[in-house]
């Protein structure tokens, strides 16, 4: 499948696809529509400790189980992105995609044919001085103008990104928040260093809800999932931890399970996006494994469904609505497309 | 599913079957038999009871197929299964509870309600069925859901139902309660016929005959239309018949009917059972049923809004009635405080849910997939000696990336609304042994946020940066307030880190622009303080100063300087504009200090008259005056 767009080395065999990118990745997000005038999208942000990083847009085809890279769509970051995304499905897809970047503030980038280029560059601070770097953010599939970041200052905020503008500001936590995610167009959660995975809805700006603390206070939370399939249902881990909370908001305080088959600590968590009860986990001893949440728990815990061995610790973790059948990890320098 | 007699003793024999029967006939929503407790002396608690309102899903689908009063049987079952599950899943916190044929989210508010009932015990003497038993008298609540607590204690539990009326009458040393979700008015009758009703003899079981026929038009979407119609057309010209010979067969006129049907039915369970006298008594089940199919489509046609747990029961409780009430707390919920909110959040979050959506099933192991099936029995052996730190990548990406930004220094938080910034409050869930540490410490964190606020430091959130800041900048000031007090001056104690133009005035501490803290190169943020302590002290030459302290304009020359602030409120251009004016006044300004904070433009202008020509300051101040904050709104604080 060489065609004359610069390729780069893509391993192939039949069940995964590999790219091999000429710097460590860390950010990735899969494109969630696809157009006819291009295959499905994965953006890949470099992970340089230094001031120049990139983001480059790779296209996969599932047909042909090849990854080809385009020249013309990358452009610079200054340092790592925290985390990249994709504008979630819309009714009329327009020809081209949004791209959302965060690090020092939220960036937004027009992926063309040929080229991308800079939308917007949201910064709330009031002088020009300061900012807060942010951490995560994510991207309201609901009600798609909707963009809530959250950063290291302990605030989140909720971005209109119609009207370039801050929608609200919250302080959502104690300490830096390092995770956020939307379950409907109003609510969301955040989880932070303090270890409280917290619910705020933007209806009631004056209270949030504590639905988990991590068991030795003040270990933080690291990365939260919610289940937009389920939204009962929501995925955290916690620092140096090999073990995937899972949270039913209904009961808060209790997790409802803590998967525990990771021999190292867990990195990344997503859930499937078309069951309701799966949820695939990575982390630092090289393994992906897709749990199915059962109706009742054996003695021992919850085992697996399946797993898969990578060549390194597995980074980034991200398993798309538009390509159910297909999980992208990203270890080390590689990123890899499995099929589920 | 049998008899289901509760083996809580003093609960007659085939007691559940009478009340199913005769809570059917009246066609009330539910019955409660409740019994002396022979564990707990003096009280009264769940015996047996029939469910028979309205419910939301059938889950299961029957092999067998069963009729009315035997679904009902099995519903009543299955709530009380759900409750013994539940009440033992609390007991003993298991990930999952033992599965019930039922969950939660499958039940209607009004079997919530009842199931809810079979966790009250009452004192005799207290509560409805307490006091119906010492009376020895039935007793009628109409509008049970507006009921005051001290009269019917579950009453805001019936709201939630829609329960209206309560009815309690003693029976067999023990109290039968039933209930409706309609408004019926008090009617000795009724108590009478369902009396009569309980103390019958055999319920009929042959009744099974009919069961295909009959079918379960409970639940309109497991039952085919077309099973509707044959009902239909098979009982219509029975229907009319019966409409002759006896007026009606609606709830409140059963007298007349008693006793024939009484004999019917027994004729039945000898088997010789005319058509005639089956059908009625089909059309009796009928009747019910079609009662309870409307109800039934209504329930299921209706958006699914409620909360669907136990604590919603409980919390809608707490939060209506602040004052407590005096029931026994049930005991299969937990007390928890203050989430009426969380309670409106649960409810949006999942009436928008989509939770049967079943996906395509997944393949496991597949030669073609990358993923290989997990083999059990694999515990992991943590990787110990895995060099270098876990997580590293994604601690790094959280910790360091973020502070790897030249400015990244945090924007001064800046509490309360002020500026949009909104505080949550966070409330927490069943976390009762951490609410007063948790709500000390987010009040400590109120207050390290208002003295960040305060203190003109640069450094992070973190609370020990705070301290340190507050410590320095104390020391500071108390050096100075040292100095000014041995002095004998009053000085210019702003902490702006400016150039002062000359040494005009003999100010012993005008380096005060060195103040320690930090690499200043954030301006001065302590609003509050600064202006305040603002007091413009002239020594030689003339100052023109109109009010001490908190001026938004002064002037200040010495020689052919010119020392202008001044404060005005920031638009755009402003800035422009005062500058122009400054030269038109033929004033070379060489240093402009200017910040925007609040939308408050603080300046200060160093200038230098140019030409021989020499103002005064009033004249100066007269002309920058139109920019300058008015004085009512000298202090945005």
């Amino acid at each position: 499948m060489e065609n004359s767009t610069q390729e780069s080395h893509h391993l192939r065999s039949e069940n995964s696809v590999t790219h091999e990118s000429p710097y460590p990745l860390y950010a990735m997000a899969v494109s969630s529509s696809p157009s006819r005038h291009h295959n499905h999208r994965i953006a890949l942000g470099s992970f340089l400790e230094e001031y120049t990083n990139r983001v480059d847009v790779v296209s996969f085809d599932p047909d042909s189980l090849s990854i080809k890279t385009h020249p013309g769509l990358s452009f610079d970051h200054p340092y790592p992105p925290t985390k990249l995304m994709f504008h979630p499905p819309s009714s009329n897809p327009s020809k081209s995609d949004l791209l959302a970047s965060s690090g020092d503030y939220l960036r937004l980038w027009e992926v063309r044919e040929n080229s991308i280029e800079s939308v917007a560059v949201l910064n709330n601070s009031k002088t020009s001085e300061f900012c807060a770097p942010l951490t995560s953010f994510d991207w309201n599939e609901i009600e798609p103008k909707r963009i809530g970041t959250c950063s290291i200052d302990t605030t989140c905020t909720i971005w209109d990104i119609e009207k370039n503008a801050v929608e609200t500001q919250l302080i959502a936590h104690d300490k830096e928040v390092y995770d956020i995610a939307w379950g409907e167009a109003r609510v969301f959660a955040s989880v932070s260093a303090d270890g409280s995975v917290r619910i705020f809805d933007l209806r009631d700006k004056e209270h949030s809800t504590i639905i988990y603390e991590s068991p030795q206070p003040d270990t933080p939370l690291l990365r939260l999932a919610w289940n937009k399939q389920d939204l009962r249902y929501m995925a955290t881990i916690l620092m140096d931890s090999n073990k995937v909370v899972i949270l039913d908001i209904r009961s808060p305080a209790l997790p409802v399970a803590e998967l525990e088959r990771h021999r190292a600590s867990v990195n990344a968590i997503a859930w499937a996006p078309h069951t309701c009860r799966h949820i695939c986990s990575a982390g630092d001893d090289s393994q992906a494994l897709i749990w199915e949440l059962p109706t009742v728990a054996g003695p021992n815990g919850i085992d697996p469904m399946s797993m898969y061995s990578a060549g390194s610790e597995i980074n980034q973790l991200q398993w798309c609505a538009a390509q159910p059948d297909w999980i992208a990890i990203s270890f080390s320098n590689k990123m890899q497309l499995l099929k589920v | 599913m049998a008899s289901g007699m509760e083996n809580q003793g003093k609960v007659p024999a085939n007691l559940k079957k009478k009340l199913a029967l005769a809570v059917r006939k009246i066609q009330w929503s539910y019955g409660i038999f409740w019994s002396i407790s022979t564990r707990q002396p003096g009280v009264l608690e769940w015996g047996d009871g029939y469910y028979n309102g309205d419910i939301k899903t059938r889950k299961t689908i029957q092999a067998v197929e069963l009729n009315t009063d035997q679904i009902g049987m099995q519903r009543s079952e299955q709530l009380r299964e759900l409750y013994e599950s539940l009440s033992a899943g609390e007991s003993s916190p298991q990930v999952r509870r033992p599965s019930a044929a039922l969950s939660p989210e499958d039940l209607t508010d009004t079997e919530w309600y009842y199931l809810v009932c079979m966790s009250f015990i009452y004192d005799i003497g207290q509560g409805l069925p307490g006091r119906t038993l010492t009376t020895g008298q039935p007793t009628w609540l109409c509008n049970a859901h507006y009921a005051d607590s001290k009269v019917f204690s579950r009453s805001l539990l019936a709201k939630s139902a829609s329960i209206q009326t309560v009815v309690c009458f003693p029976f067999l040393g023990g109290v039968i309660e039933l209930g409706v979700t309609d408004l019926v008015l008090e009617d000795p009758g009724l108590i009478h016929h369902v009396k009569s009703t309980l103390l019958e003899i055999q319920y009929p079981t042959a009744s099974k005959k009919f069961s295909a026929l009959i079918g379960d038009t409970r639940n309109q979407d497991d039952v085919d239309i077309l099973d509707h119609d044959i009902l239909d057309a098979k009982l219509v010209p029975v229907v009319r018949e019966l409409d002759m010979a006896s007026p009606d067969t609606c709830s409140n006129d059963f007298e007349a009917n008693q006793l024939p049907e009484n004999s019917f039915v027994v004729e039945v369970i000898n088997g010789v059972a005319s058509q005639a006298q089956s059908w009625q008594f089909m059309d009796d089940e009928f009747s019910n049923c079609l009662h309870h199919s409307v109800n039934s489509s209504d329930c299921i046609s209706q958006t699914i809004v409620e909360p669907t747990n136990l604590r919603s029961v409980q919390d809608d409780d707490k939060a209506n009635d602040p004052q407590g009430c005096d029931y026994t707390k049930p005991t299969l919920l937990e007390s928890e405080n203050g989430d009426v909110h969380y309670q409106s959040v649960l409810s949006s979050l999942l009436k928008t849910s989509h939770q049967l959506i079943i996906g395509p099933h997944f393949q496991r192991g597949n030669k073609e997939l990358s993923f290989v099936a997990w083999k059990k029995g694999r515990f992991p052996s943590r990787q110990t000696t895995q060099g270098g730190t876990p997580q590293r990548v994604l601690k790094r990406i959280l910790f360091q990336v973020p502070r790897m930004y030249d400015n990244a220094l945090e924007s001064p938080l800046e509490d309360g609304r002020e500026n949009g910034v909104w505080r949550p409050e966070a409330d927490e869930i069943g976390l009762n042994h951490a609410v007063s540490e948790r709500k000390r410490k987010e009040k400590i964190n109120d207050r390290l946020c208002i003295l960040k606020s305060m203190v003109p430091s640069v450094s992070k959130v973190d609370k020990l940066s705070i301290l340190d800041d507050t410590i320095v900048y104390l020391r500071e000031l108390q050096r100075r307030v040292e100095e000014l007090e041995s002095c004998g001056i009053s000085m210019e104690v702003e902490a702006k880190s400016r150039r002062k133009p000359h040494d005009m005035v003999e100010r012993t501490s005008d380096n005060c622009g060195t103040h320690v803290t930090g690499s200043g190169k954030k301006p001065f943020v302590n609003k509050r303080k600064a202006s305040d302590i603002d007091s413009m002290e002239l020594e030689t030459n003339s100052v023109v100063q109109t009010d001490v302290p908190a001026d938004n304009l002064t002037v200040k020359i010495n020689d052919r300087i010119v020392l202008i602030e001044m404060r005005c409120s920031w638009r755009e251009g402003v800035l422009l504009e005062i500058i122009n004016e400054v030269n038109n006044l033929h004033l070379d300004s060489h240093s402009v200090q200017s910040s925007t904070i609040d939308g408050i433009l603080y300046l200060t202008i160093n200038s230098k008259f140019t030409g021989t020509a020499v103002m005064s300051a009033a004249t100066i101040k007269h002309a920058l005056q139109r920019f300058a904050l008015k004085r009512g709104n000298s202090s945005p604080f």
